[in-house]
């Protein structure tokens, strides 16, 4: 049994475009870097100030000055540099970076994305979320497709603190990939493998249109 | 010649006063200034206000200043690494401003070179939006930002030489840059300390133009003692 966040990864993985400049989130999307296709090359961007992030070094290598934003050890690929922080966010925010994966608590049926305070829960932060789907060419929400209480976390209208107005691109989930178009908002179409339209439809509560050609049994197991 | 600025740390962090505001260079325990962070816990200030990425990794940074009091407001992009800082904001004995990153490194770095502000679009139609002023150029939408101007930098470099020029390595470099050319005074704590002219001029990350004191990095603190830097 492959788990929701495995699925949603390797279905991301199969999005990358060879060339791509992409930024990972961490968590979930920090492992679509293990689903890069065969024959295509992506450089991976941190915004903590790296690019050309290569594999996590051998145990035993790993470097304090040497880590993601997640602070996990990284090394570099041949052609990888590092800068500052600012220098980061211009190729962020300056429409440099292809494409942004990140998680998500809620996304609507606008694009609007909340996924970086809970109200009334301990805070955290932003920390690039707002910049990134600001600035990246095409923002990708991975994310388990209904919360820990079962709501969806597909919604009509984001009730949480916004991190970026219509913003949002692709949605994937363990259940289904929806991608948004300029004249018809979300169009699923993908389903994963052990779901059908009946199930999707009865755990999103976002308006979407299905795809005349939507593909059953897409992706999972 | 360029002057000696390496003097006693005492010294430098002597012109820490309450009530200030500081700029931290680091990113989550990377390139934090933890000998000057040490520093600042023996110190008797207070109404401290922080602009830092975050609050230090875990139980290490200014996380330990906002535990003893002497932090009013820290504006950073979290301190979700640092639940100590949430949980202070919680019980009302801090301020936390979330800043986008982006936006944070920017109001620094604009800060140091003289700008009165930016124009961004990150944060249109969020939170981010409020208190703010939102100018349409082009047809596109901006926060107009103010930039900051600290009373103080606090950064961390792999290697400086007595002027102040400094090279950062890794990832270590990340706020520091920003924040050491935005304040009234920079303090920097090298791990590597250079007589002048050891230094490739070529791989200078930060001129010593910005830098007003060095001191010695707790050797406890460095990633690589090293005579010469070799990347």
């Amino acid at each position: 049994m492959v788990d929701a966040k495995t699925t949603i990864a390797a279905r991301a993985g199969r999005e990358l475009k060879d060339g791509q400049i992409i930024n990972l989130g961490i968590g979930l999307p920090t492992l679509i870097a293990n689903f890069v296709p065969e024959g295509v090359d992506v450089i991976i961007q941190t915004e903590n100030g790296a690019i050309g992030v290569g594999p996590a070094p051998e145990p035993g290598c790993e470097d304090r000055d040497r880590a993601n934003a997640g602070n996990q050890p990284i090394t570099l690929i041949p052609g990888g540099s590092y800068f500052d922080s600012a220098t980061s966010f211009a190729m962020i925010r300056g429409g440099h970076t292809d494409a942004t994966f990140l998680g998500t608590l809620q996304v609507d049926e606008k694009g609007n994305i909340a996924n970086w305070i809970v109200p009334g829960k301990m805070l955290a932060g932003m920390g690039g979320a707002m910049d990134l789907v600001t600035g990246a060419k095409t923002v990708y929400i991975v994310s388990e497709h209904c919360a820990k209480d079962g709501s969806s976390k597909l919604m009509t209208q984001c009730t949480f603190p916004l991190t970026g107005a219509e913003e949002c691109d692709v949605i994937i989930t363990e259940r289904a990939l929806l991608r948004r178009y300029p004249d018809k908002g979300f169009v699923l179409e993908e389903v994963a493998v052990g779901y059908t339209l009946d199930d999707i439809a009865a755990c999103t509560d976002m308006a979407y249109r299905v795809a005349a050609d939507v593909r059953l049994d897409a992706f999972g197991e | 010649m360029p002057k000696n600025k390496v003097v006693p740390i005492e010294e430098a962090m002597s012109h820490v006063e309450s009530g200030m505001s500081i700029a931290v260079g680091g990113f989550i325990g990377q390139g934090d200034p933890l000998t000057l962070i040490d520093y600042l816990k023996t110190m008797d200030v207070k109404d401290l206000t922080i602009y830092e990425n975050d609050g230090g990794y875990r139980h290490r940074g200014t996380v330990e200043l906002a535990l003893q009091g002497k932090i009013k407001k820290i504006v950073a992009s979290h301190v979700g690494t640092t639940p100590d800082y949430a949980r202070l904001m919680h019980e009302g004995k801090i301020e936390v401003e979330a800043t986008p990153q982006g936006t944070l490194a920017e109001m620094l770095r604009c800060g140091g070179a003289g700008l009165g502000g930016f124009l961004t679009p990150t944060g249109v139609g969020t939170v981010a939006e409020q208190g703010k002023q939102v100018i349409e150029l082009d047809g596109r939408r901006y926060i107009l930002v103010p930039a900051v101007k600290c009373d103080i930098a606090i950064v961390r470099a792999h290697a400086g030489d007595t002027w102040g020029n400094l090279i950062y390595r890794g990832t270590s470099r990340n706020f520091n840059v920003p924040a050491a050319m935005n304040a009234h005074f920079t303090i920097a704590e090298v791990e590597n300390l250079y007589t002048l002219g050891e230094l490739d001029p070529n791989a200078i990350h930060t001129s010593g133009i910005f830098v007003n004191a060095v001191v010695r990095a707790n050797v406890e603190y460095c990633t690589i003692r090293e005579e010469k830097f070799n990347g």
